[in-house]
């Protein structure tokens, strides 16, 4: 397993261009993602909290305000009609009553107006009705406790009004004594009550709702429900509510964890009633909001990393794919085979590659296939100078004249000449050998020299001078008994005068030169301009040894080096070899 | 070749961006509560009072736990057809449960068991369904409810007295059962005489005229046990147009308006009252609790009240005995 694991991480190739750019852009892209939406998601979750109790409290001010207004309604009417009551006259009960059906007209959420004397006795009442027989209201706590502190607006919860027969609405009292001016002596109290339907309350509450089941509650004072979405629930005991804990709160918010559950309490007072309202939202709820976004985040990240795993490996293929097949089609070229022709699809900059490795390939073959023609050019005009020195004609001439000699008794000539003959043959094999010493070369040309000297009869004279220092020096080897030949056959043969041939051999500059002077019939400029012609002339003809010998000068050692030939008409010809300075 | 990168290039960008569009879409269905869960409540009548109760307690529920409560009811109680046609809608509708308050005992059990076939749970409420595939049964025990008519009189009257009992259908379940509470209770108190045990028929009149008889066959009559509404009333008007209230003393069952101006007015002494509202709301929290495969009682009592001129006005039972705020 290790080892598969370890194999397939060899696979990749973790520096490989294609890896490089993929890990690179994945990594710069996964970051910069994460770093977004680290920013985004802490600045979503404060806004969200933040939204989330701005909105609470919002909607509880809302509410607030329109209970208010309506407590604040119950208030003024009962004002009005403190102002406007003025005894238990029938001129006030028909002002008072006109005064509260207008009144009930404009505001229908009033149930209930009436005004009882201290007595209990109802002076007048709208809407009218049958009195409730079983009830005696000043036996009520709240019809006591009104005229106790005729001060204060008595508020009473919500409770059914049964004042009258058959009518059992749901309502919330306000409550007021006030003491009658009336110019009677016996100034009398009277109670003014207004009764607001309930259902106001709770349209207004029912309905508020903070995440999903959070909810709002009116207690009062002593902690008696006004209004809880779950007041039955509560009163049968299936449900509770911290409403002691309310009770003792002044307005803010609070955590509050209650059965098991972490809530956000708020609490604001509504004035009038003294009453509280609380506001209780559930923390998991507004949670859920920042989780949604957590996932939905998540999403994005995870679908974004895909997506750019996916494009990163795409392009870093696009881009390594061409290099990779380059690089095989490169390594047939190292092996050996340069017929190859590259044909690289990809970008602009592999194209040029591709075409540039191209154009070096084709060059380099071109540059092989002309080393393997000129190696096999120096071999033929090496062949070719040998066979030179076996020329047969030669042969038998320089043998006709050692026969002549010995017939004539001249020993001492047959000895030099079969000496000179021996030598000459043995520098021209050299064992095979390309390249011999320089002094080698000399006495290769003095032999030829003392043959042809006694063959010619003493027609030329010749002397080699040589700086003892070049000797030691390697060269190709028969260069200059070609030229010689020349000076002799073309140069000396026509002259009428006894000719001189001269061989200097001496280096100059990091080369050897080779200098074969003669002061023979010389050359004409036109014949000289062909002599080292490569194109002109026939085999057998002038200069074919002279040229035979440049070209593998030049063959061997470079253009720079070669045969440079000078001549006057009568005057005499002087060839010069050049070649490089070599050491053994 | 460059032409392609770009068609593929383009091609991905549309898919990232359709990507987020469809995370975006699927986030923004979730607030409007597409996704929340159904339950449908059936009752015996749609406009009865005692099954607004039952509403309230149930969309009370459905507001806490945030899921949709759909409301329906035949127009008449006995339309057990139209009720078993709701039903099947509700089964056909996809709602995740079914509260049934079953108009009959029988022929409603066959729905009910082909939704509880289709994996709808059904919580039974109010009166008991003759199926043993229902999640739980959440209701009045009527032995229970007669026990407590019983106690009530032993308190109200003492353990020496004459008495009547009015029930209201011989032979249906909750009405021989509460027969069965009463003189189960009673027969403890070997001083308690039951002068005659009456049938109304569930009829106001029968009641009232049965009522009649009865005082004047037993004129040292001490008190009357009512075991529903209808015999209550029948029996308080009865006893108030004979001008007999305070010395013929009613325990009555249920409240329905009449009843309560009775009490007011003392012809009857007290109630026996049961919880519709308790009946909703536990109906919709056991179907969601069932919905999540949560464990359901299988019998769930909603207790009993006993209301009297002087505690009917308390606020703990104000909303018990006027549960309606308009």
């Amino acid at each position: 397993m290790k080892h598969k694991t370890l194999s397939l991480f060899r696979k990749i190739k973790l520096n490989s261009i294609q890896s490089v750019i993929a890990l690179s852009f994945t990594s710069v892209i996964i970051f910069s993602m994460l770093i977004i939406s680290f920013a985004l998601y802490t600045m979503f979750s404060r806004n969200a909290e933040e939204r989330a109790a701005s909105s609470t409290q919002q909607i509880m001010n809302q509410v607030n305000i329109n209970l208010e207004a309506y407590l604040k309604g119950m208030v003024q009417i009962s004002d009005t009609i403190g102002t406007n009551f003025e005894g238990d006259t029938a001129e006030s009960k028909i002002n008072i009553s006109n005064l509260l059906e207008v009144t009930s007209k404009i505001r229908k959420d009033i149930v209930t107006m009436a005004v009882y004397k201290e007595s209990g006795d109802m002076i007048i009442s709208y809407p009218s009705g049958i009195l409730n027989k079983n009830i005696s209201v000043e036996e009520e706590d709240w019809f006591k406790s009104s005229f106790k502190n005729s001060i204060e607006y008595f508020f009473q919860p919500p409770h059914v009004q049964r004042i009258f027969e058959g009518r059992r609405p749901w309502v919330v009292s306000l409550c007021k004594a006030n003491s009658s001016y009336t110019d009677s002596e016996k100034p009398e109290n009277y109670l003014i009550m207004v009764d607001m339907n309930f259902s106001v309350i709770e349209q207004l509450c029912k309905d508020v709702t903070f995440g999903k089941t959070g909810y709002i509650y009116i207690i009062d004072s002593s902690g008696r429900i006004i209004y809880h979405p779950q007041q039955q629930l509560i009163y049968t005991g299936l449900k509770n509510e911290n409403i002691n804990d309310a009770v003792n709160r002044s307005p803010g918010s609070y955590f509050d964890k209650f059965q098991g559950k972490q809530r956000i309490m708020t609490v604001k007072n509504i004035s009038y009633a003294g009453w509280k309202m609380v506001g209780i939202s559930y923390v998991d709820e507004l949670e859920e909001n920042k989780r949604s976004f957590e996932r939905y985040l998540l999403l994005i990240i995870i679908i974004g990393v895909i997506f750019e795993i996916g494009a990163s490996i795409f392009i870093s293929r696009k881009v390594s794919q061409p290099i990779k097949r380059l690089e095989s089609q490169m390594k047939l070229v190292e092996s050996g085979n340069f017929s190859i022709q590259l044909d690289v699809k990809g970008e602009d900059e592999v194209k040029k590659l591709s075409k540039s490795f191209n154009l070096m390939v084709m060059r380099i073959k071109q540059l092989m296939d002309e080393v393997i023609l000129q190696q096999e050019e120096k071999r033929k005009s090496e062949f070719k100078a040998l066979q030179a020195q076996i020329n047969p004609h030669f042969l038998y001439n320089t043998l006709d004249s050692i026969i002549w000699m010995n017939e004539n008794g001249k020993y001492e000539g047959v000895t030099t000449m079969v000496g000179a003959l021996a030598r000459f043959f043995r520098v021209s094999i050299s064992k095979g050998k390309e390249f011999i010493r320089v002094g080698d070369e000399i006495e290769h040309a003095k032999s030829y020299l003392i043959i042809q000297n006694v063959r010619y009869k003493d027609r030329f004279e010749f002397f080699i001078e040589a700086e003892p220092d070049v000797l030691r020096y390697k060269t190709i080897k028969l260069i200059l008994q070609p030229i010689i030949e020349n000076a002799i056959y073309h140069g000396i043969n026509k002259l009428q005068e006894k000719g001189e041939i001269t061989i200097r051999v001496y280096t100059k500059e990091k080369r050897i030169i080779f200098s074969v002077s003669d002061n023979g019939y010389g050359i004409s400029p036109s014949a000289l301009k062909d002599i080292l012609d490569k194109e002109a002339q026939s085999e057998h003809s002038f200069g074919v040894g002279l040229k035979n010998v440049n070209e593998r000068i030049k063959l061997c050692y470079g253009n720079e080096y070669g045969i440079e030939i000078t001549s006057e008409l009568d005057v005499g010809t002087t060839v010069n070899i050049t070649i490089p300075l070599i050491d053994d | 070749m460059l032409r392609k990168m770009k068609g593929l290039i383009s091609l991905a960008l549309i898919l990232f961006i359709s990507a987020l569009l469809i995370a975006g879409c699927g986030r923004n269905t979730i607030p409007t509560g597409e996704n929340r869960k159904k339950i449908s409540v059936i009752v015996k009548m749609k406009d009865a009072s005692f099954f607004n109760v039952v509403r309230m307690g149930a969309e009370a529920a459905g507001k806490e736990f945030d899921v949709h409560v759909e409301f329906a009811g035949p127009d008449n109680e006995k339309d057990i057809e139209g009720q078993i046609k709701l039903v099947e809608e509700a089964v056909s509708g996809q709602y995740n449960a079914i509260v049934l308050a079953a108009g009959d005992y029988n022929k409603l059990a066959g729905a009910a068991e082909k939704a509880v076939n289709q994996n709808i749970p059904v919580i039974v409420i109010d009166s008991p369904l003759n199926s043993d595939r229902i999640k739980g049964f959440i209701g009045t025990d009527n032995v229970d409810a007669g026990s407590k008519l019983a106690e009530t009189l032993i308190k109200r009257v003492g353990t020496e007295c004459r008495i009547a009992v009015m029930n209201f259908m011989k032979g249906a379940a909750s009405s021989d059962l509460r027969e069965k509470g009463v003189f189960d209770t009673l027969n403890k108190y070997p001083d308690v005489h039951v002068v005659s045990n009456m049938y109304c028929n569930s009829d106001e009149s029968i009641a009232f005229e049965l009522t009649k008889k009865a005082i004047n066959d037993n004129r040292d009559l001490d008190a009357i046990v009512c075991t529903n509404a209808q015999s209550s009333v029948g029996v308080a008007r009865a006893i108030d147009t004979e001008k007999l209230s305070g010395k013929i003393k009613i325990i009555g069952l249920d409240s329905t308006p009449e009843e309560i101006s009775y009490v007011e007015k003392g012809v009857i002494e007290a109630l026996v009252i049961q919880n519709p509202f308790n009946m909703g709301y536990l109906g919709v929290r056991y179907a969601i609790d069932a919905i999540n495969n949560k464990s359901v009682p299988k019998l769930t009592n909603t207790g009993l009240t006993i209301i009297d001129k002087d505690n009917m006005y308390l606020p703990e039972n104000e909303k018990l005995v006027f549960p309606f705020t308009d």
